[in-house]
């Protein structure tokens, strides 16, 4: 038997794109393996998926119309008629692969240029529906044609969409709204081939019985399944429109829920700029968006217990003065307090009470460290210290995408020692994006703030005074809420 | 194992993706031999073309005199790849070019053809690759693989459909010099040849080792070799009894539901596969307007 996890080294340095997709496919079972092996199996796996899929659109309002008049035509020209053309575009497990790639990005960013135009062309080979069939789904699924469900319908698609695409319209009592259409059939296609857990898991290149490659598979499966029933996405957005309400930086649209049913979502339109034109604004607005985007992850993780599994860049409309609209909540997983624990537990260790023997214990805790792991406690904590850099001492820090990077990098690390006794628990899976995407997406803003401040404020172990402008008008909007307490044990 | 297994496999795709992209005209002087709103055209960009792909050639190495001709002259034991790159374009030229490139194409073929010949060493016969009944043979084989594996693992014609195609494809083999009168030209008619010609047909040695290696074809990668093993499975259940049996291939198991859906799920990794290649999203986006536009003149 050959050694496969080096096999599939050579096929991820060699960025064989196309090879390794088919690699994805027919993984074939091994006999024993270290512990060692299994490790990089798992992580190379997810490599993998992340090359044969697609950062699909789904959550990155990507404009049709981006690419000039002429593509505006041909997509239109192409545009998917019937669920029979539906089916054929994204049936056959392709669909499957567009959304395991696209949660795979969620976990390992370090795709190869290749890989990256292998997702955008799986991405481009999805057509707008046309109007007619857009019309249809909404029809099916208000019982009666747009013209009459809405004021206003705009026939013409804004943007494509998880798994589907957005329209604009007027509702009947006059408001400005979004409407995601999703694809008729999509739903129980990637259903159907999401139901072959066999072929994915040969897919993930993971053939041993394993739990944690179970585990991550359910995770994988239970995310893309939710994703399917814009329900889940529209009751987790009305949650953080709530959380949000009034909040002097952070907006969240609110869903019409009569307008909202298990392949549409309606939500209040909204308006702003696109990431792509911060860069042409001064620092001094990019740091603002900065600090809002930041506070709004870790508020939602330690207060809200949730987290937004999507921190794209096509996510946010920026209004200026720290403003940010934060679209698509498709991907958004709730943690319990004992899941949570741990990780308070790990920063409070780390950063504030500087007590590595704890640390340690409370990364056991978690499940990311075997709890008879022979390495000393100095090595572990010097591991891991790098994700914690921001927060661990005070003062101004400009995030870089050196320092994203180098996040990314020693997370995949499967030279290190620690390799062998780490391990990423199901519940966890989704956070990796923090490292892996909210650091890339602040370092590319070059944003600059006292992050360890502004920690401190959110960190329920520490509860700071505002330490910033925006801190000073966050704590006042939090002291206004006399529903506070009551709004947050309606998230859970 | 001589090649490294990865590069090996990734130029079956790049070279067949390239072959292609080549042949799908960007701006075609007319609409070819076939045209848009051909049932070819449906045929030849269904999810089970490359089964087809793989029966034809299994079908077609049953004919002592035309796998000698392959095995006495072609490189293809060199270059495998290369040579099944090669078939791709001249398939897809005849296919989607307009009439003077598959005119031009089909042409130089008939040179190649007109210098192949030998003696088969198995039957003692000589043979000459210009020969129409081995021309005939060869077509036949590609016809009846698109019907069988679109009906096992595609999108299976109606009646009429299939007929249709049939007898769409006789112009493909009058291309290379068979006469229009002995080419079938409806589903009934390729029966009846199958019939006729089944006496002529066995699997040879060269056969045996030409098949074996696209079976199994060395300096696969091991993952590649699974793939293509779903595709050999599925090729092998579309093949007619008799055909299995000169191979000696056990019987395969029924392909039920759940088979086929697995099967066609392997076609689908495998078509986004090739999706990615470059060139590839354009020419099937220029194929599909072209099929759409005429779709909407024969819908009035």
């Amino acid at each position: 038997m050959k050694p496969q996890a080096r096999k599939l080294g050579i096929g991820v340095v060699a960025g064989c794109v196309s090879i390794a997709a088919v690699a994805l496919l027919r993984g074939k079972a091994s006999g024993r393996r270290t512990a060692r092996l299994r490790v990089e199996r798992g992580l190379t796996a997810l490599r993998l998926v992340a090359r044969g899929g697609a950062r699909y659109a789904s959550n990155a309002p990507r404009l049709f119309a981006a690419a000039g008049e002429h593509r505006q035509q041909l997509r239109n020209d192409l545009a998917l008629q019937t669920a029979e053309d539906v089916a054929a575009t994204l049936g056959t497990m392709k669909g499957v692969l567009m959304k395991l790639g696209q949660m795979a990005s969620y976990i390992d960013d370090g795709l190869t240029p290749a890989a990256r135009r292998t997702l955008s062309r799986l991405q481009d080979s999805v057509p707008p529906m046309s109007p007619e069939l857009a019309a249809q789904v909404v029809t099916e699924e208000l019982g009666r044609p747009p013209e009459q469900a809405f004021a206003t319908w705009d026939p013409e698609p804004i943007a494509a969409a998880s798994i589907g695409q957005v329209h604009r319209a007027i509702t009947l009592d006059g408001r400005a709204v979004a409407v995601k259409v999703q694809y008729p059939g999509i739903a129980e296609t990637i259903e159907a081939d999401l139901g072959n857990v066999a072929l994915l898991r040969r897919m993930l290149k993971i053939s041993a019985p394993s739990q944690d490659v179970d585990g991550l598979l359910a995770e994988l499966r239970e995310r893309i399944t939710e994703e399917l029933d814009y329900r889940a996405e529209a009751r987790n957005q009305q949650l953080f429109a709530r959380y949000y309400e009034g909040h002097p930086t952070i907006h969240v649209p609110k869903i019409i829920e009569e307008l909202s049913t298990r392949r549409l979502v309606t939500s209040d339109l909204a308006d702003g700029a696109r990431f792509a034109e911060l860069a042409s604004w001064s620092q001094a607005e990019r740091d603002l968006a900065a600090e809002t985007i930041y506070r709004f992850v870790f508020r939602s993780l330690y207060e809200m217990h949730a987290f937004n599994g999507d921190p794209h860049p096509g996510n946010y409309l920026f209004g200026g003065g720290g403003r940010v609209t934060f679209l698509d909540f498709g991907l958004v997983k709730h943690f319990t307090d004992d899941e949570l624990r741990p990780l308070v537990e790990m920063v409070k260790h780390l950063c504030v009470e500087n007590d590595p023997e704890a640390f340690r214990r409370a990364m056991v805790e978690a499940g990311f460290l075997r709890a008879d792991t022979p390495l000393p406690t100095d090595m572990i904590v010097e591991h891991m210290a790098l994700f914690y850099d921001t927060v661990r001492e005070r003062g101004p820090r400009t995030m870089t995408g050196e320092y994203a990077s180098a996040v990314t990098r020693r997370f995949f690390d499967f030279r290190s020692p620690l390799a062998a006794y780490a391990a990423i628990p199901r519940s966890y899976v989704i956070l990796q994006r923090i490292n892996l995407g909210l650091f890339a997406l602040l370092g590319e803003l070059s944003a600059t703030a006292d992050w360890r401040c502004i920690a401190e404020e959110i960190w329920p172990f520490v509860q700071a005074p505002p330490c910033t402008p925006m801190g000073a008008a966050e704590a006042t909007w939090r002291a206004a809420r006399r529903d506070f307490g009551e709004a947050r044990r309606a998230v859970r | 194992m001589t090649a490294e297994p990865y590069a090996s496999a990734s130029g079956l795709v790049e070279r067949s993706a390239a072959a292609y992209v080549s042949a799908v005209p960007d701006q075609p002087q007319d609409d070819g031999f076939f045209g848009p709103a051909s049932v070819t055209w449906r045929v030849t960009s269904d999810l089970s073309a490359p089964v087809a792909g793989l029966r034809s050639l299994l079908m077609q190495a049953l004919h002592p005199l035309a796998m000698a001709g392959v095995d006495q002259h072609s490189d293809w034991r060199l270059d495998p790849v290369g040579r099944l790159a090669a078939t791709s374009a001249y398939e897809a030229t005849v296919t989607f070019g307009d009439r003077a490139s598959a005119t031009r194409v089909a042409e130089r073929v008939r040179a190649i053809h007109t210098r192949v010949r030998g003696v088969d060493t198995v039957t003692g016969q000589a043979y000459a690759a210009s020969d129409p009944a081995l021309l005939l043979w060869v077509h036949v084989a590609l016809v009846d693989s698109a019907l069988a594996a679109s009906k096992l693992f595609g999108t299976p014609l109606a009646d009429a459909k299939a007929d249709a195609y049939v007898r769409e494809m006789t112009i493909a083999a009058e291309l290379l010099g068979v006469p229009h009168e002995i080419i079938p030209a409806s589903v009934a008619e390729l029966r009846r040849y199958f019939a006729d010609v089944r006496g002529e047909l066995r699997c040879t040695p060269a056969a045996a080792e030409s098949m074996g290696y696209l079976l199994d074809p060395a300096g696969l990668g091991e993952d590649i070799a699974e793939l293509w093993q779903d595709i050999r499975d599925a090729a092998i259940a579309t093949l007619p009894g008799w055909a299995r049996e000169m191979y000696g291939y056990p019987a395969p198991d029924p392909v039920t539901a759940e088979r086929r859906t697995e099967i066609r799920q392997a076609l689908g990794v495998l078509d986004a596969v090739f999706l990615a290649e470059p060139g590839v999203l354009e020419a099937r986006q220029r194929l599909a307007l072209r099929m759409r536009s005429a779709a909407r003149v024969a819908g009035g």
